[in-house]
């Protein structure tokens, strides 16, 4: 049984087409994490600001963020989902 | 060094105002007069693409016609001098080319000869002066009109009422001067008289500002036996000379073609003095056969000047005419146009074409070349430096705090920083076009297309520059507040691209921050209109005001979105950017959700 996972291991680690899954995986979540400091940000920058043309510029994009982080988290539970298909 | 000369000259003028009264109606009559060319000028303007451009072009589209246009107005207006004045004010407002301005010209010369036949003749002189007043009252009342045509009849009507009005203050202010000017006490005989009295005649046009009066002094002084007929000859041709002059102060207000043309009659009418000087006696023979010839007594001394002035005129006329293009190439040659220093393209090089990647790189440096341009040109329209942009400074504080008039010119700014690299990059890339592969040519449709939106960004920046000038100084503290916004939120929008394009750099995500970047677009004009409404509802602005404010938030979402859309193509072009990240790119309707629901908060 073992040795059966092993190799379900090893032939998915040389199997082109999940690599790249696999590859994509991560570049998503590197995404959203890129997204969540930058929300981190213009969270801090919105407090600091006075100038209330600014803020609700600052409130736009934290809403923006907010969306796209949403729909990357879909997309990524999507492809976690075909993943464990294979 | 400009400033420093204007403050000479103010106070030279003024000590010579303090000095004479003579001297500040002269000074006076040029600037009137100068007024006036610029009112003709502007009226001319109103027409073009319409009615006139169509008369001139069937009435001087030949030099003949041309001469017979120029022959047929100075006859009419019985002035040379202000029909070359006017030429060159068509010449300046660019509906007429130099040859069919030097065909008027010629035939206005001749058309000014009939002014002595009837001083000589009948002893009539046409004052012109005495138009100014009624044109100058009806001008006005046109201008007042809002039709453009009548404001252009009217512009027109009061610039010739100004330059009539103008030589009359020039004429009364030498009034002591033309008095003293008493020709037969200066008889002269010979080669020295012939010149002495053509320099005469020459200084006493420019000092009456006009011919006519000159031949009434020589027509008067040679029947009375005051000077003898030779040395009147002298003072017409003279006086024929000097009435350049009327031209040449025209052309300090005019274009490079208006002082081209005033230059033209300098030359035709000094050529045309210094070839009949040369031959004075064949022309003094000449002149006794045709009068023989018609009738004019051997005594009738005035009738044979009005003689003397048509056939020198006319000799001038078929010595030059037929040389009217090397003539235009000659003053092109001399009098060069100025050109500001126009901005070149860096990146357009004839090595660039050989690659279609090459041209391609090439285009998108050249155009990222004219995005600073547009940019600088922006920013300079509401007093900002590219280097405000950089610094940690509040844009807000520092467009409200500037109180300074501000007057860019974006015409020039286009001009210099634009025009030249658009055409190059739009010539290059038709040029480019014919010889490649799909995947470039898509590549350059887009980046011509970036250029179309920096060069809208730059119209709709003219569009809003005029109320934004306006309204900043106005009584009315929340319209300035709203035109400050405006020009707040388009310097931080381009501040805000920088950022963008900063980010490409650094990989923070610069596909993702477009649409932070469209929505806060969206965003702002939603509330802008929404804070004109209730400006307009609370009274606290006119609707006029109101009304131009919405056209104004309506060209700055305009530029917003045209610098975006520029800098999307340029900035973004390698397709690194666009793998994953873009599958959490927003799509319209998802921005406008977004959009709506901050609104709705």
């Amino acid at each position: 049984m073992r040795i059966e996972k092993l190799l379900h291991k090893l032939r998915a680690f040389f199997d082109g087409d999940n690599r790249k899954k696999r590859q994509h995986i991560e570049e998503l979540k590197k995404i959203l994490l890129k997204l969540k400091k930058k929300e981190r940000k213009i969270t801090h920058a919105l407090q600091q600001t006075d100038d209330e043309y600014l803020k609700k510029h600052y409130q736009t994009e934290l809403e923006i963020i907010r969306v796209q982080r949403k729909k990357g988290i879909e997309v990524l539970q999507q492809l976690k989902e075909r993943k464990q298909g294979d | 060094m400009h400033k420093a000369l204007l403050l000479i000259v103010i106070l030279l003028l003024s000590y010579g105002f303090w000095l004479s009264d003579a001297f500040k109606g002269i000074a006076a009559g040029v600037s009137i007069f100068l007024f006036g060319m610029l009112s003709l000028e502007q009226g001319f303007k109103a027409f073009t693409g319409g009615v006139l451009e169509r008369i001139l072009q069937k009435t001087t589209d030949t030099s003949w016609k041309s001469f017979g246009f120029g022959f047929l107005s100075a006859t009419l207006m019985q002035s040379s001098g202000l029909v070359s004045v006017i030429t060159v004010s068509f010449l300046s407002a660019g509906l007429l080319d130099l040859v069919a301005g030097i065909g008027i010209i010629f035939g206005s010369n001749l058309g000014t000869t009939t002014g002595a036949w009837l001083i000589a003749g009948l002893g009539l002189k046409v004052n012109i002066a005495t138009y100014a007043m009624p044109l100058l009252v009806f001008g006005v009342l046109c201008i007042f009109q809002n039709g453009k045509q009548l404001k252009g009849i009217g512009y027109i009507l009061t610039g010739l009422g100004f330059l009539l009005l103008g030589i009359h203050y020039m004429k009364d202010s030498f009034e002591h001067f033309e008095s003293t000017i008493n020709l037969a006490n200066y008889a002269m005989a010979g080669v020295r008289g012939l010149l002495t009295y053509t320099a005469v005649g020459i200084i006493a046009t420019i000092i009456m500002q006009s011919s006519h009066a000159t031949m009434l002094l020589t027509i008067t002084a040679v029947s009375v036996h005051q000077i003898t007929y030779d040395n009147a000859l002298a003072l017409v041709i003279g006086a024929n000379i000097g009435t350049t002059v009327t031209a040449i102060i025209a052309s300090f207000g005019a274009n490079i073609q208006g002082k081209r043309l005033a230059g033209a009659h300098l030359l035709i009418n000094l050529c045309t003095g210094i070839f009949v000087l040369f031959f004075i006696k064949e022309f003094s023979i000449a002149v006794d056969i045709i009068s023989v010839n018609l009738g004019i007594a051997v005594s009738d001394k005035a009738m044979k000047l009005a003689t003397f002035h048509s056939l020198f005129n006319l000799a001038g006329i078929v010595i030059f005419f037929p040389f009217i293009n090397q003539q235009v190439i000659f003053l092109e040659k001399i009098l060069i146009e100025k050109r500001p220093d126009i901005f070149k393209p860096k990146y357009l090089g004839s090595s660039a074409m050989d690659f279609p990647e090459t041209v391609v790189e090439s285009v998108r440096l050249e155009s990222i070349h004219l995005y600073e341009n547009a940019i600088h040109i922006i920013v300079h329209t509401f007093g900002l430096h590219k280097q405000d942009l950089t610094k940690n400074d509040s844009l807000k504080q520092l467009i409200e705090q500037n109180t300074q008039p501000i007057e860019y010119d974006i015409d020039v700014g286009y001009e210099k920083r634009i025009k030249g690299i658009y055409s190059a990059i739009i010539a290059f890339i038709s040029q480019a076009g014919f010889t490649w592969e799909m995947a470039q040519s898509a590549k350059l449709s887009w980046l011509r297309e970036a250029n179309k939106h920096l060069v809208e960004a730059i119209k709709e920046t003219k569009h809003l520059q005029k109320n934004w000038t306006r309204f900043r100084t106005s009584n009315n503290q929340d319209t300035i507040n709203e035109y400050n916004k405006i020009a707040y939120q388009i310097v931080l929008h381009i501040r805000q691209i920088e950022h963008f394009r900063q980010g490409i750099e650094d990989n923070e995500l610069p596909l993702l921050s477009l649409d932070a970047l469209k929505a806060s677009i969206k965003n702002d004009d939603l509330q802008m209109n929404r804070v004109i409404e209730t400006l307009i509802r609370e009274q606290k602005i006119t609707p006029e005001t109101g009304s131009s404010l919405i056209n104004d938030s309506a060209y700055m979402y305009n530029i917003k979105k045209n610098l975006l859309k520029a800098a999307e193509t340029l900035f973004l072009h390698s397709a690194g950017h666009a793998g994953i990240e873009h599958q959490l790119t927003l799509n319209e309707a998802e921005i406008n959700h977004v959009v709506q629901t901050m609104d709705s908060q």
